[in-house]
């Protein structure tokens, strides 16, 4: 255990993140810029050059996007899927969390929910979406439904892991000075498995975009991946890069949001092992 | 308790079981009566959802577990199976070979790291159902779509998990084998390849997942065979039985897989069990 | 006062092997405002007994009485120190000395003005924001004290509470313990596997044998107090010397006894 914190801390001191802004900000150090750079160098010539019609180069899907925003189609699909991004994994914290501090602290919820939670964690979660569909219909709430299946389950996990590791001997210290069982959750199990939970929503974040894509596109009716699914029948290659850029972005955007909530969060925790999580 | 005020410390649910309580008390707290009694108030709502309110894509409890059976004695059935598998085992079979060494040279050598780096996170964000229409512009409907796409899927993970394989090597067991003389060759094959078995090993199971995942997810969305093909079916026929019977085979076979994983991980990697996502 | 009579715990066993009987037949009573040190190996039981005072675990047999009154669990005449100095790592020391006193009410500015007390007292004056990361063991372990000082307890429970920290931190913090100890005088009991250690600090030393864990022998400390302002003299005196190694004669009776004992069982089982 010490290796892999020694190793991790060589690690952490090896790449350190200079504060830089703009385009360097983004991307944190000089070889990912470079890299980027040279793949969407490499797109654009071989865009232009091949002529696949599913390989348009970069400044035309840029220039889509950029399109699509200017004339506002972009817009309500985009509305839309960010509204059940949000509702459907604010649904999945909520619910998650509770449920994931409940078998953390209680064997019996544990041991009734467990292979349950692992079962429906390791299943493909979209094989649910037609499940979704046949209880909620069209429209929206499937769609949250199925952002719900993807972001749910990490959370209860890491939640429950997180609360099972908190060091006995702090509990131990609560009790013995004769803390209530909802004064120990409350003061010492919650904030010393916040950190875990956050690394577990930082997984989540990143699921509950691919969740709503994938969502819109077995529904197919409303949102950026109804977007991608039009645009995918009439073989707009164009188009489909040029949302799936934007997705890309909004996926970039959750997990960083919840990264700084991590780090304002867990502002305690020792420089060493920020990072990390 | 035959002592006088003994205290009853607070369990908080890992209490040790106390011996002498009923035989009844005991199997009430058992692991499986208590994961039983979850299953039974699962079916006691889902019965009477679909019975009171119903719809017609809700099958009832019982129509599911009948159409499940009656699946598992169908040959069709087993065929789309087949069918659906070809793709995931041809595509995991190709990620596992190409992945790990990708992998594992980019743990080594950190020039190659810090390039492909933003790569493997973009990799590892994308949803990946989105190029499906790219992907069939490429290279059609057939076979090597689904592959490509299983690929798409699994790749990443077994890359990413290769590379932190490596990373985590001690270093000192590196120099200590370079103070003993020896070669590039030999660092690979004595140390960094058994060193970094465990998280290879974790990134195969992850992968196998995520392929997995990827044969159900290009059936669902695009090209409608096998047991994706089947669900779909199954909708458009206002079969809710069966479309749900064949939802909870694909869990069943999930489960399968993994369990298989972890115990082929077991076996070959005994003395590791670290993850790439391992807080230790 | 307490007082231990006929207390007996067994750990079940698991997965096939034997469980373990921690304590058999634990006759013992604590004067009050005594320095009571127990001693003995690893396994002996001692932790588990002082937890059994703490009101931590439960017992299978016998009973603990606090001034007459049965023990049913934690209260808050007792307050203990732990091995594993058990700081709350996202609470300043300040929060974390603070802890027992709001957990029993007590209001804001009262807390803060006997923790601030208590923090001096340890010697951190000034690191009141300070985070327990950025404290060393020694330091860690003094806010652990000071917290468990905080409540006025009537019992002080302390689980090898310097286990953990180097030869010198020790040293300089038994010489702290004894002089915080000798200006506020309460009942301590005091767990340690160091001869030197509960020799230096107790009043009395319990001595403890393992498997089953009982008391062996229960040993006087006439050398005369306050011994914090000079451990090193008193470790030079030939009293402490005749008691300790009084303590390692008996020591190594029981190493043979067990040994023997083993073998014994050994050929029996043949």
């Amino acid at each position: 255990m010490s290796t892999g914190t020694a190793v991790s801390a060589r690690v952490a001191r090896r790449h350190p993140r200079p504060p830089w802004v703009g385009f360097y900000g983004v991307t944190g150090s000089w070889p990912t810029a470079v890299a980027l750079g040279i793949g969407i160098g490499f797109w654009e010539v071989v865009g232009r050059v091949a002529e696949f019609r599913f390989f348009p180069p970069f400044s035309e899907v840029l220039g889509r996007l950029f399109e699509m925003i200017g004339n506002g189609e972009i817009i309500p699909p985009l509305t839309g899927s960010l509204t059940n991004l949000a509702i459907g994994f604010g649904i999945s914290v909520v619910f998650g969390i509770t449920i994931g501090l409940l078998m953390g602290a209680y064997r019996r919820v544990e041991a009734a929910l467990d292979i349950y939670v692992y079962a429906l964690l390791t299943a493909p979660s979209l094989v649910f979406a037609p499940i979704m569909f046949s209880i909620f219909g069209l429209g929206p709430e499937p769609i949250i439904g199925v952002i719900v299946i993807y972001t749910i389950f990490i959370i209860i996990i890491n939640t429950t892991s997180a609360v099972q590791t908190v060091p006995r001997g702090l509990i131990e210290m609560g009790r013995s000075y004769c803390a209530s069982d909802w004064e120990i959750f409350r003061r010492i199990i919650i904030p010393a498995a916040l950190p875990m939970i956050m690394a577990g929503l930082r997984l989540a974040g990143a699921r509950a975009v691919e969740g709503m894509i994938n969502g819109e596109l077995f529904i197919a009716a409303v949102g950026l991946g109804a977007v991608i699914s039009r645009a995918g029948a009439r073989f707009d290659a164009t188009t489909v890069l040029a949302v799936l850029v934007l997705t890309l972005s909004i996926a970039f955007l959750v997990v960083r949001i919840i990264k700084s909530i991590d780090t304002r969060v867990t502002s305690w925790l020792p420089e060493t092992q920020r990072g990390l999580r | 308790m035959s002592s006088a005020a003994s205290p009853q410390p607070i369990a908080m649910g890992n209490g040790r079981p106390r011996a002498g309580r009923s035989l009844v008390a005991r199997i009430l707290d058992s692991k499986a009566f208590l994961r039983l009694l979850t299953l039974a108030v699962i079916a006691a709502i889902w019965q009477v959802y679909a019975v009171m309110v119903g719809g017609l894509l809700i099958p009832t409890f019982d129509g599911t577990v009948f159409a499940f059976v009656e699946l598992l004695l169908d040959g069709k059935f087993w065929r789309a199976v087949w069918v659906s598998n070809q793709a995931m085992l041809i595509g995991f079979a190709i990620t596992v070979i190409l992945g790990i060494p990708i992998g594992l040279f980019m743990g080594r050598y950190r020039p190659a790291e810090a390039f492909t780096d933003v790569y493997i996170n973009i990799l590892l964000v994308t949803p990946m159902a989105a190029l499906i229409p790219l992907i069939i512009m490429a290279i059609g409907f057939g076979l090597n779509a689904r592959v490509l796409l299983v690929i798409l899927f699994a790749i990443p993970m077994v890359i990413v998990n290769s590379r932190a394989g490596v990373r985590q090597v001690d270093p000192t067991l590196i120099e200590m084998a370079q103070s003993f003389g020896a070669t590039e060759r030999s660092i690979w094959w004595r140390i960094l390849l058994p060193g970094s078995m465990p998280a290879v090993m974790t990134g195969i199971r992850i992968g196998l997942s995520r392929s997995l995942t990827a044969m159900v997810v290009i059936e669902l969305l695009l090209i409608a065979v096998g047991l994706g093909g089947l669900i779909i079916n199954f909708r458009g026929a206002f079969q809710p039985e069966s479309l749900y019977a064949v939802v909870i085979f694909v869990v069943f076979e999930a489960l399968l897989l993994i369990m298989v994983a972890r115990w082929l991980e077991r076996r070959l990697v005994p003395w590791g069990r670290e993850g790439v996502l391992a807080t230790d | 006062m307490i007082e231990i009579r006929g207390l007996g715990k067994s750990f079940p066993g698991r997965r096939g092997n034997p469980g373990v009987k921690a304590l058999e037949g634990v006759n013992l009573t604590v004067r009050d405002d005594e320095f009571l040190t127990v001693l003995g190996p690893s396994g002996c039981g001692k932790t588990t007994l002082l937890r059994c005072l703490a009101g931590l675990v439960s017992w299978d047999e016998g009973e603990i009485l606090l001034d007459r009154r049965p023990v049913t669990g934690p209260g808050p005449e007792r307050a203990m120190v732990f091995q594993s100095i058990a700081l709350m790592p996202w609470a300043s020391v300040l929060r974390n000395v603070t802890f027992g006193l709001e957990l029993r009410g007590v209001n804001g500015s009262d807390c803060r003005s006997r923790a601030q007390e208590l923090i001096e007292l340890v010697g951190l004056s000034g690191f009141e924001s300070s985070m327990p990361f950025e404290l060393s063991g020694g330091m860690q372990q003094r806010v652990g004290l000071a917290r468990a000082l905080a409540v006025e307890p009537a019992v002080l429970l302390m689980d090898e509470p310097f286990g953990a920290l180097d030869e010198q931190t020790r040293r300089l913090l038994q010489e702290e313990l004894l002089q915080i100890w000798e200006t506020r005088r309460t009942t301590v009991v005091f767990i340690t596997h160091s001869m030197d250690e509960a020799v230096l600090l107790g009043d009395r030393v319990v001595l403890m044998s393992a498997r089953p864990g009982k008391i062996e022998d229960v040993v006087e400390v006439p050398m005369p107090r306050p011994r914090s302002a000079h451990i090193d003299t008193v470790e030079g005196s030939a009293e402490f010397r005749e008691i300790t190694s009084q303590l390692w004669v008996r020591l190594r009776e029981w190493q043979v006894d067990i040994g023997r004992r083993g073998r014994a069982a050994a050929a029996g089982s043949r």
